[in-house]
């Protein structure tokens, strides 16, 4: 065999040899990644708008959310996850703020933090009128905190 | 009769123990005993040189193999059957309370003695030259330590389980870049779920176990390679030190002689190499100094093995592992914390997500990891090296205080509380 041959018969067989290790790891990684989620799904429906009194915010355990109905701005619907590190908010209304009992952050009504280790805002998702007049909520799709739906 | 001792013979395949030669056919002849040399000095068999403290993590974690293939058997990784099977272990399954308090309580024992065994190494300065690789294979042990500790924290799947590793897996998702990824990796979805559940049981039930063990095998075979354990540090003399840390022989060491063999000889020589062996070699004079493994050493070790079994089961008589209602994923308890050796982590975490959660334990991982490359300094006399015995015991005492802080005098809304508090509260 010549010299030359050699090296680049060896240096595809190198490449070779490293692309498919790189594959396998890669096919490890997706097959870890599940491709179905049994999960609930992220956009549901709540129930109707009349379900819903002014005032302070109703807590959808299940859901982790909080919907606001105010009589003239409408509804919003708030996250009730932390952004710290998911612990569910507690909302007071004594002081109209949401406290994390995990590391005592606390989110003012809009949703934005006023202290603790929180590095962001409550998120807040759409919401929107179904066809059957119920409410309907989908956590992919987060907006802007002045957003709200009048029904 | 002579069946009998045929049969025996054929099993041990060694002389009587009454001699010398019964005595190291004992070890080297053993696969599961010849890990340990067939002489030690005595000097390494007192109890304040090491504290048995590698031998007690090592016989916790069989502890832990056995009490937990045998939870296996009534244990599904599902929701909520999960739960109800830890009802049933505390309640229906003979000795399964008995069993899982001693599961649980070797988890902590072996999480502590882990930390202990590497302080012991530190501060005898064992981790220096030949043996830097070893101290770095003893941190990754300690790492799959907390990696199964957590995994295992998940599986009783009620409320304590579930928000520590709620609040611990959302610690990892700050990482820069993977965090997020490998966290939906680790939950096999985007929150704890049933996913989750089956992920931690499969890391915890095999592949941290496989990694501990194969590790434990490297860490152990280092150990004889790297010459042994280290000599006691009050034993290094000033005038002895000097030698002790010069590796192999001097240079100018006379050259190996050759000598005929006896006609009677009944060894064999397979081949001699030149160059320094790497490992701290017994002179002539220390020969005295050695004591055969049998009985001296394996009674030791035994004495450690039974103590740590009873110590155990006496904990477990006396403490049940708690056990929280069903997980809520709706409910988060307040405070919810994390298992307590990441307790340190939270109190971090609680005030900055990046600083506290990801870049000051990678630091302190990477720095641990780092010791003996970055401490060169051959001297293992405490007296030569104040600095580095400075630095580590601020090391252990912060991660101490940051643990106490965080179980203690953190209450409802990680408000800093007095840690009577709790004793209250638990008394409810």
């Amino acid at each position: 065999m010549k010299r030359r041959s050699f090296l680049s018969w060896g240096a595809a067989g190198f490449v070779t040899l490293w692309s498919a290790v790189g594959v396998s790891l890669a096919a490890v990684v997706r097959f870890l990644t599940p491709s179905v989620f049994y999960e609930p799904p992220q956009a549901f429906k709540i129930g109707n708008p009349a379900d819903f009194p002014f005032g302070p915010p109703t807590f959808l355990a299940d859901e982790k959310i909080y919907v606001f109905r105010e009589r003239d701005k409408g509804f919003a619907v708030a996250s009730a996850v932390c952004t710290h590190l998911g612990c569910t908010v507690a909302y007071f209304p004594s002081d109209q703020k949401f406290h994390c009992p995990c590391h005592g952050s606390v989110f003012v009504s809009d949703g934005s933090v006023q202290h603790g280790p929180a590095p962001r805002g409550l998120e807040w998702f759409e919401v929107t009128l179904a066809r059957d007049g119920q409410l309907n909520v989908d956590k992919e799709k987060v907006v802007p905190p002045a957003y709200r739906l009048m029904v | 009769m002579n069946v009998i001792r045929d049969v025996w013979q054929s099993i041990v395949r060694r002389d009587p123990l009454s001699t010398d030669k019964g005595k190291s056919e004992l070890v080297f002849l053993n696969l599961w005993l010849h890990i340990h040399p067939a002489k030690v000095k005595k000097e390494h068999l007192k109890i304040k040189h090491t504290w048995y403290l590698g031998f007690i993590t090592f016989f916790l974690f069989l502890i832990l193999v056995t009490t937990g293939v045998a939870l296996m058997c009534y244990y599904r990784p599902q929701s909520p059957q999960a739960y109800q099977d830890m009802k049933d272990l505390q309640f229906v399954v003979f000795l399964g309370r008995f069993l899982r308090n001693m599961h649980r309580w070797s988890a902590h024992g072996m999480v502590v003695c882990v930390f202990l065994h590497m302080c012991r190494v530190f501060y005898t300065g064992s981790y220096k030259k030949p043996r830097q690789f070893n101290w770095v294979v003893g941190v990754f042990l300690f790492l799959l330590t907390l990696g199964l500790s957590f995994t295992g924290y998940l599986l009783p799947w009620d409320q304590l389980a579930f928000w520590a590793i709620t609040v611990g897996t959302n610690i990892g998702s700050y990482a820069p870049l993977v965090g997020k990824q490998l966290r939906e990796l680790l939950l096999g979805g985007h929150s704890v779920g049933e996913s989750a559940l089956l992920r931690f049981y499969v890391l915890h039930v095999a592949v941290l176990p496989s990694a501990v063990i194969l590790l434990t095998m490297v860490h152990f075979w280092r150990v004889r390679k790297d010459g042994g354990l280290s000599r006691p540090v009050w034993k290094l003399k000033q005038d002895q030190a000097e030698a002790l840390v010069t590796i192999g022989v001097p240079g100018d060491a006379p050259a190996l002689t050759v000598t005929t063999a006896a006609k009677d000889k009944t060894y064999g020589l397979m081949e001699v190499v030149t160059g320094k062996p790497i490992f701290e070699t017994v002179t002539a004079e220390e020969e005295e100094d050695v004591v055969f493994s049998y009985p001296y050493a394996f009674f030791r070790e035994a004495v450690a093995l039974m103590a740590t079994v009873t110590t155990i089961m006496a904990l477990s008589l006396v403490w049940s592992a708690p056990l929280e209602e069903l997980a809520n994923p709706a409910k988060t308890p307040n405070p919810a914390k994390a298992p307590w050796y990441f307790l340190g982590l939270q109190e971090l975490v609680s005030h900055s997500a990046l600083l506290g959660g990801v870049v000051a334990p990678a630091l302190m991982v990477l720095a641990l990891m780092a010791v003996p490359y970055f401490d060169t300094n051959p001297s293992r006399r405490p007296a030569d090296r104040k600095w580095a015995i400075r630095v580590f015991t601020i090391f252990v005492a912060i991660n101490i205080v940051l643990i106490i802080v965080g179980t203690f005098f953190r209450g409802p809304g990680w408000a800093l509380v007095p840690p009577w508090v709790h004793i209250v509260a638990g008394a409810e």
